[in-house]
């Protein structure tokens, strides 16, 4: 390399190096602004400088608690707009995904029952049913018991048991040990099935499950052309979905064992 | 006396300018034909100027708002006089302007003016009341030409003239005046024979919420002469179902003349029938989809559809740097907010006015987010809105949004500031419109003294957890287990497989052997094995040895190559089998000599001869391949 361009390329380096820690000034300046704001209850604000840290592609599970915070208090302020408690649902579910912090996730999950509530109320006072969270699929609930590793470790040894004890008994001559040998495979024959299925099942949730949150009061079900179906009562605000499929203008979503098609627009996506 | 001279003298000298003056201005009349036209209609401006001085020249119509000149016809004329040898001369020239109103309006056109002797002179201004289509009050029928007309306009020189109305004096035709083409609605080719839609964008690459404004204009042949009539129960709108729509036009049913375009050789008459201020309401590429009509005459081309172009917009999300917060997606354009707040002094729990003013141009928000704060009770505003087309093709007006906002805590509130950012697409960049709303004196309240926001409302939402300062930051992404193809391979599979292919390598070996053992006891086997026992006897030099090898080779080989065994057969006996198995009869014959010629040998009493069993042994080979051959 010519040392002419060594200047050249440290100038570079240099405006690369300053362009990223303006952005990050940036967001942090704005996460403290949004925070102040939140503190002294100008929860428009508060939303307008955290939904500006979400546009910004800011993935943070204390920004997403804290916006949730920031609907929630536009709420208790009586400054509602539509949408506010599901939003605020939104970002304490997202916060619940995404931390690693035992109590934030504790402060998220019991800031997630309060607003659900109050939903649950206002369902109740319309005449709807008030359930909010039918909870995850058995098989789903069951892959979340553990980590997506440790199902894959179980999935190891359950192999490596199998296979010996098939050895075993194909090998040996002793009555005892082809005894014990069938024992062991018949025992890990099934453990090698559910680990490995739990795998998989961890695995697709990690990379193909998208869910959302319902963020408006009146997420009708509609039929394939968008028409409301008559009679259909409207998902929760607030509610946890999972997105079947997209199509542009409306998604298909299940809901405990509801599948309906809504608008697009009445869901959130939740970040990963 | 002398006062009264010099006064006297003064008089004159102020009075003589005046006079010549009078003397050389022209006598002007400026009149209309109508003074009510209806959007589309002409309406024709006249001026006749009188002079004694010079030729009246240069004739202008003055301002034509909300008209279009169309064309002017200028009849010039001259009047000379001679009494008692004083030449008196008379200058006129009458003027027409042909205007064709554009939209609805009450106009001043005018003052017409003329140059005389280098000086212009101007005529009154006149009001015109132009009415939506259809609405004008119907005129008063010309009168008809008499069959020798008379007066002004007679020329002996063309005494028909005058009863062909709409033909000037220079020959052209009234209602079709020349015309000047307008370069921007020309075409490469039309689009249709007599009558034909276009369309057009003004920006086929925009922002979200960025104003788009589409027209369809029609092209009608002005020289075809055919009259052309369009199926009014078969119009088919353009199809914008991505786009927020606004008409421009006040009235769609009603063409507004756009011009003329030579477009293929031809003048065509233009007009605008559709226009509409679209707003993309999300990025992507959108289409509007075409207009199309039927057209019902000319006869030639009845039935036929005339369509306009399917066009497309390419849209893009305004850039995220420097967005700021609060922006809504699709809030582009120019936008202004003001607000008055009243009174400034309320008591605790009271109500005040909040009235905001939103205004622009582009796709006016229909909602703003009010400064919400605790203590501070904004209620649903009414809202009222004047939208429309602003200027000659921008969407825009305002919208007013009136709050009553209840003030729940004592002392100085202060309420903030409405704002409103936008993206400005001539700017390309964000603005954030504000209108700072100050503060509000709250007295305490008698009727409520402990009302510092203490109602059933704060019930609220109780017992939300803390907010949280310090960001948790994201987790390192780390490569799962089951995301390596090792872990399926060795982790997963490589036991069971292990396994398996412990079972199927002993299953494998043990067919392999059998079938290595059936294949070692096979005829075509023992023939090889009986072949090579007779060329190693061939070598050897043991006749009867020999003799005996190839009887056995050649007892083989038909078992191998015949299927027949000949073992025990003699004689003809043995040609038989071989024959009756397909054996050429040669061959067999062959097969049966060599066999006897053995058998003689190796029971022979005499010494066996090893060159002669060498021969034989060379003639069973030869009929060995033929058998194996056929």
């Amino acid at each position: 390399m010519s040392v002419r361009l060594l200047p050249l390329m440290l100038l570079l380096l240099l405006v690369v190096f300053a362009r990223t820690a303006r952005a990050d000034d940036d967001e942090a300046t704005l996460f403290a602004h949004a925070t102040q704001a939140l503190k002294e209850g100008r929860a428009g604000d508060a939303i307008a400088s955290f939904e500006a840290l979400a546009d910004r592609g800011v993935v943070d599970p204390v920004a997403s608690y804290d916006r949730g915070l920031a609907y929630a208090t536009r709420v208790r302020i009586g400054a509602e707009v539509p949408g506010d408690l599901g939003r605020a649902a939104h970002g304490f579910e997202e916060t619940r995904d995404l931390s690693h912090d035992p109590r934030l996730i504790e402060d998220a999950s019991r800031a997630l029952v309060i607003v659900r509530s109050e939903v649950a109320r206002r369902r109740t006072r319309a005449g709807q049913p008030v359930e909010v969270d039918p909870g995850r699929s058995l098989g789903r609930a069951v892959a979340g018991l553990l980590a997506e590793d440790t199902w894959a470790g179980l999935a190891v040894g359950a192999s490596a048991l199998l296979a010996t004890a098939l050895f075993a008994r194909w090998l040996t001559g002793s009555a005892r040990v082809r005894v014990a040998g069938g024992v062991a495979a018949g025992i890990s024959a099934p453990a090698l099935a559910i680990s490995l299925a739990m795998t998989l099942a961890a695995r697709h949730d990690r990379l193909e499950l998208r869910e959302a949150v319902v963020v408006t009061p009146n997420a009708r079900p509609t039929d394939e052309r968008g028409i409301a179906l008559p009679g259909a009562t409207p998902l929760p605000e607030g509610a946890r979905v999972e997105i079947v499929e997209s199509r542009g203008a409306s998604s298909r979503v299940r809901f405990g064992t509801i599948e309906a098609v809504v608008a697009a627009g009445t869901l959130r996506d939740i970040a990963r | 006396m002398k006062r009264l001279l010099l006064f006297l003298l003064w008089g004159l000298l102020s009075i003589v300018p005046s006079v010549a003056s009078a003397q050389a201005a022209p006598q002007l009349q400026a009149q209309t034909d109508v003074d009510t036209v209806a959007v589309g209609d002409v309406v024709h401006l006249e001026l006749s100027a009188q002079s004694s001085d010079g030729v009246p020249t240069e004739p202008q119509p003055g301002g034509t708002p909300g008209f279009t000149v169309r064309g002017q016809s200028s009849s010039p004329s001259q009047t000379h006089i001679s009494i008692n040898g004083n030449r008196i001369d008379h200058f006129g020239l009458t003027v027409d302007w042909t205007l064709q109103a554009q939209r609805v309006g009450v106009f001043t056109v005018g003052p017409p003016s003329v140059l005389v002797g280098g000086v212009r002179y101007a005529s009154r201004a006149l009001t015109v009341r132009v009415v939506p289509a259809g609405q004008a009050p119907q005129r008063a029928p010309q009168p008809t030409p008499t069959p020798f007309p008379q007066g002004p306009g007679f020329s002996p020189f063309d005494p028909w003239r005058s009863l062909f109305p709409g033909v000037d004096p220079n020959g052209d035709e009234r209602g079709a005046p020349s015309v000047t083409t307008d370069p921007k609605l020309a075409l490469d080719a039309p689009r249709g024979a007599f009558y034909f839609l276009h369309a057009t964008v003004d920006s086929t690459s925009v922002v979200v919420g960025q104003q788009v404004t589409f027209s369809v204009y029609e092209y009608l042949d002005e020289s075809a002469g055919a009259s052309i009539e369009v199926d009014g129960a078969d119009v088919r709108d353009p199809s914008a179902a991505e786009f927020v729509k606004h008409a421009l036009l006040r009235d769609e049913q009603q063409a507004l003349m756009a011009g003329f375009a030579s477009v293929g050789g031809h003048i065509w008459k233009v007009s605008v029938v559709r226009r509409w201020a679209l707003f993309p309401i999300h990025a992507g590429d959108l289409e509007i989809a075409p207009m199309s009509v039927t057209l019902l005459r000319p006869r030639s081309v009845a039935g036929t559809k005339r369509t306009t172009e399917a066009l497309r917009v390419h849209v893009t999300e305004p850039p995220g740097a420097g967005r700021p917060p609060g922006y809504a997606l699709g809030d582009t354009g120019h936008f202004s907010l003001a607000a008055q707040v009243t009174p400034r002094d309320v008591e605790q729990g009271g109500a005040i006015g909040v009235h905001v003013e939103l205004s622009g141009t582009g796709n006016i928000p229909a909602s703003i987010t009010p400064p919400a704060r605790t203590g501070v009770e904004w209620l649903t505003p009414e809202v009222h809105e004047q939208l429309g087309n602003v200027g000659h093709d921008s969407f825009g007006g305002k919208r007013t949004f009136d709050y009553v906002v209840r003030v729940l805590r004592g002392g100085d509130m202060d309420l903030g500031e409405l704002s409103l950012p936008y993206w400005d697409p001539d700017q390309r960049s964000y603005v954030v419109a504000r209108a700072a709303l100050g503060t509000v004196h709250v007295k305490p309240s008698t009727a409520a003294p402990s009302a510092s926001g203490g109602t059933p409302d704060q019930e609220l939402l109780a017992g939300l957890p803390a907010t949280r300062d310090v960001l948790e930051g994201t987790a390192p992404t780390h490569l799962h287990a089951d995301d390596r193809p090792l872990f399926w391979l060795l982790g997963v599979g490589a036991w069971p497989a292990a396994f398996g292919i412990a079972v199927a390598g002993r299953a494998t070996g043990r067919r392999l052997a059998r079938a290595w053992r059936v294949r070692r006891a096979s005829p075509a086997t023992e023939l090889r094995d009986r072949v090579s026992a007779a060329n190693t006897a061939s070598t050897r030099g043991d006749a009867r040895a020999l003799d005996a090898a190839i009887a056995r080779a050649l007892e083989t080989a038909t078992i191998v190559h015949a299927g027949v065994n000949v073992r025990g057969a003699v004689g003809d006996e043995l040609a038989r089998r071989l024959e009756g198995a397909g054996v050429a009869r040669e061959a067999a014959l062959g097969v049966a000599e060599i066999l006897r010629e053995c058998e003689a040998a190796r029971f022979s009493p005499d010494a066996a001869d090893a060159s002669s069993a060498r021969d034989r042994w060379l003639r069973a080979q030869g009929v060995i391949r033929r058998l194996e051959k056929r």
